[in-house]
């Protein structure tokens, strides 16, 4: 019956934007460690969350992305001096518009986590998978 | 012609092959547009594994490689250099991270395997994106600036010139030595100061590698790390540098005085001056605002006394200009002035004293040839020693400049040393004594007959008034009970903050400053680093330090200009770095104000952005934030990454 239930539920894509110093180093560890995490989180490595350009986003939604979610290094240790902070400013902006497009804010997340971060990591992952299950899948006539 | 991709499923030993269905990723890979090839290996990192990707990539004629393997981060540059070694650019490869991302999170095989079909997917997808990527490199100049000969200067300067390198020390005092040379005895052990100091001044006087300019200062730095052009101002000292002998017969000559900076304004100097005893270089200077020479043209009593003919009062001040790899700045610290705190007993001020002004008291050379007195000549009776003035408070200065309790303690065994019936008043709120040697500081000073530590909840409770002949300092103690005591010789122990004219560097160098006035770090991991590339940053100017941490940090910013500026070999440039597209530049200025690392150039003509590959980064942050999609980032470009999403969702 579980097996049943679980092979039937809607399973969500994440596209994730994972700057390469901490986020993608942190997700690494999660592996290293063995940890479990839901298989719907599909990385794309950048080398700065400040790389993350808001079309990034909006083209991931256009080819059926539920969710999107840009992780970078803490506030005030970015690699890069302060692209988390141009990404976040980026990010807060887009998110606020998304409705516009008939996309739940809860689709697009940030996350900043620090290369140990691990807890954290797999927390905001299921998560927000779980999330994204209860709105289910991404309204893709919406998205320009 | 089109792209022939090579695609190789590593097994990873157990790793890959028993976590997911591997023949079902490399049998789905090979069906992907564009690939010609896909193959399972137990080990592709191992010799063998990498050498059969050599060999396909002759034989099959690949144009690009995806690994379907481990992190990027473990292996990208085992297999770039693979590739690099059969002939094919490095840039051209991308790695599928199968192992962290697929088989040691799932531990549903089918799960698994299906992930990892997608990720190969998604990383052909991408590859044809790639371009192939020259490293650059450019030559660079070897020899270097050093900015202020204190002890951090100088270990940096003879560091460097031990090394065959060409340095330019400049220093904007008419001696070198630092504050340092204006100490008696250093903590923890009581080390003679100028015994120690001496040696190195002297060979780095005589060193023929490094040119020595006093009394001298940058104007102006154009450039970039590898290629600094520095402007110097080095002013007239109005004496020959080269005839005078330091005998002083000019200075018995002087009829003027001005008050003298290096015993902290408490006595006075002649116009023709020598800082102090031992200053090296022993030769003397004119202070062209005190001598009457300048003022009336009245007297000339110095060059008549000269024996040598060494005075010259038409010198005049000299621009030089230096071309150098990298600049060093090690411009020191100043005091927090204790008169910004409130309630400074004003009429007594002259029994007060700071740390600077009490060293110089304990100097042989000072003005009281080392004795501990008051300004009217009498021998102090009491001596407090206020520890964290202006320091460790919201207030003001909210560090711990670290070196204050330990001078503090040496101060007071040197005052019973030389006084062995003063008490002595330590006020303090904490003693911050950190190392292995400082602790014994307070130990020797606890053993003294007339030593009465006494702790105050916070510096800022400590108000100081006058009493009959005496300061009253009033605090609040230990337990918050107002308390006071009376004494008649007062020591501060000040905040140390950064070098006085460390805001005008600042802005000359491009280099950022804190509130503080210490020049900033860009993070701990590069401690002796500015905020501009090329430039670093040793000893007090960027952190209060002590004298051997001081030359630590000289030497450690000499080793990171050996370890890159190497004559004959050159710099390399970003590979991975932003590119402008001079068609679709708007000259908006947006990259330029977003970029923190001053990457982006402007010309303000063809009003047109272009990327200084020296200093690009290669974060991308400009490209996201350029509104015309001029701005491009090599590597991660808007196609690679569309087309890698695309693969990612491809249902």
């Amino acid at each position: 019956m579980t097996e049943f239930l679980s092979t039937n539920r809607f399973e969500p894509s994440i596209i994730g934007f994972l700057c390469h110093w901490c986020a993608y180093e942190c997700a690494d560890a999660v592996g290293r460690s063995r940890s479990q995490y839901p298989a719907n989180l599909h990385i794309v490595r950048v080398m700065c969350s400040g790389r993350v350009a808001p079309h990034f986003i909006m083209n991931a939604f256009k080819e059926g992305a539920d969710g999107v979610i840009v992780m970078g290094c803490p506030m005030d240790s970015c690699h890069y001096r302060s692209g988390n902070a141009q990404a976040l400013k980026r990010m807060t902006l887009l998110r606020s518009l998304l409705p516009a497009f008939g996309i739940d804010t809860e689709r697009l997340q940030f996350a900043w986590v620090g290369a140990g971060d691990t807890k954290e990591f797999i927390h905001r992952i299921s998560s927000m998978v779980g999330a994204l299950r209860a709105l289910g899948p991404v309204g893709r006539r919406a998205v320009p | 012609m089109s792209a022939r991709i090579g695609v190789y499923v590593c097994e990873c030993g157990p790793n890959i092959k028993d976590a997911l269905d591997i023949s079902r990723v490399t049998e789905a890979a090979s069906h992907v547009k564009g690939v010609v090839l896909a193959k399972t290996f137990p080990l592709l990192c191992a010799k063998e594994g990498r050498d059969l990707i050599k060999e396909d990539i002759h034989t099959g004629a690949l144009t690009h490689v995806v690994l379907a393997a481990c992190s990027p981060k473990e292996h990208e540059k085992t297999f770039q250099e693979a590739l690099h070694d059969a002939g094919l650019n490095p840039y051209l490869l991308q790695m599928a991270n199968i192992r962290e991302q697929c088989a040691w999170i799932c531990k549903d095989k089918k799960t698994a395997t299906e992930k990892a079909i997608s990720l190969v997917r998604a990383a052909v997808s991408r590859i044809v994106h790639h371009a192939p990527l020259v490293e650059e490199e450019i030559e660079c100049q070897t020899d270097v600036l050093v900015l202020g000969a204190g002890v951090a200067g100088i270990s940096a300067a003879l560091t460097l010139a031990q090394s065959d390198r060409n340095v330019y020390l400049i220093e904007k005092s008419p001696c070198i030595g630092g504050h340092a040379a204006l100490y008696e005895d250093l903590f923890p052990g009581g080390t003679c100061a100028a015994c120690l100091l001496e040696p190195m001044l002297d060979e780095v006087l005589h060193h023929d590698q490094i040119d020595v300019l006093t009394l001298s200062e940058v104007t102006n730095v154009l450039g970039q790390w590898g290629h600094f052009s520095v402007q110097v101002r080095k002013k007239a000292r109005f004496i020959d540098e080269d005839a005078c002998i330091g005998c002083r017969t000019c200075i018995e000559a002087c009829p003027s005085e001005a008050p003298n900076e290096f015993n902290q304004f408490m006595d006075n100097r002649k116009a023709v001056y020598i800082p102090y005893e031992g200053a090296l270089p022993h030769v003397a200077s004119i202070d062209k605002n005190a001598c009457l020479y300048f003022r009336e043209n009245a007297c000339s009593a110095c060059k008549a006394a000269c024996p040598f003919e060494a005075i010259d009062f038409d010198q005049q001040d000299e621009a030089r200009t230096f071309h150098v790899g990298a600049i060093v700045v090690a411009v020191g610290f100043s005091l927090f002035s204790p008169e910004e705190l409130n309630g400074s007993a004003s009429g007594t001020t002259k029994n007060i004293f700071t740390a600077l002004e009490f060293e110089r008291i304990l100097n042989s050379n000072g003005p009281t040839a080392g004795n501990i007195q008051l300004p009217d000549g009498t021998l102090p009776q009491r001596i407090a020693f206020i520890h964290c003035v202006g320091s460790r408070s919201e207030k003001h200065h909210t560090h711990c400049s670290g070196i204050c309790c330990p001078y503090l303690l040496k101060f007071a065994l040197m005052a019973h040393h030389q006084l062995p019936d003063v008490a002595i008043e330590q006020i303090y709120t904490d003693f911050c004594l950190p190392g292995i040697e400082s602790q014994k500081l307070l130990f020797q000073a606890r053993k003294l007959p007339h030593f009465t530590p006494r702790q105050v909840t916070s510096a800022e409770t400590l108000a100081l008034s006058t009493k009959d002949h005496g300061i009253k300092i009033s605090y609040n103690d230990s337990q918050n009970r107002p308390a006071s005591i009376v004494v008649d010789m007062v020591v501060m122990g000040p905040a140390m903050v950064g070098a006085a004219d460390a805001e005008r560097l600042s802005e000359i160098l491009h280099i950022s400053r804190d509130k503080h006035r210490f020049f900033k770090k860009p993070d701990f991991l590069e401690p002796v680093s500015s905020t501009r590339k090329g430039i670093f940053i040793a000893g007090c100017c960027q952190e209060p330090q002590n004298v051997s941490q001081s030359i630590v940090q000289g030497q450690a910013a000499a080793g990171r200009i050996l370890q890159h500026l190497v004559p004959g070999r050159m710099l390399p440039l970003t590979t991975t770095a932003a590119k402008v597209d001079e068609n679709r530049c708007s000259g908006c200025k947006t990259c330029v104000d977003i970029c923190e690392f001053g990457a982006i150039e402007y010309d303000n003509n063809a009003k047109q952005a272009s990327v200084n590959k020296m200093l690009c980064q290669g974060c991308g942050t400009c490209a996201a934030a350029c509104p015309s999609g001029a701005m491009t980032a090599d590597h991660f470009t808007d196609n690679g990454i569309f087309s890698e999403t695309i693969g990612l969702l491809e249902k």
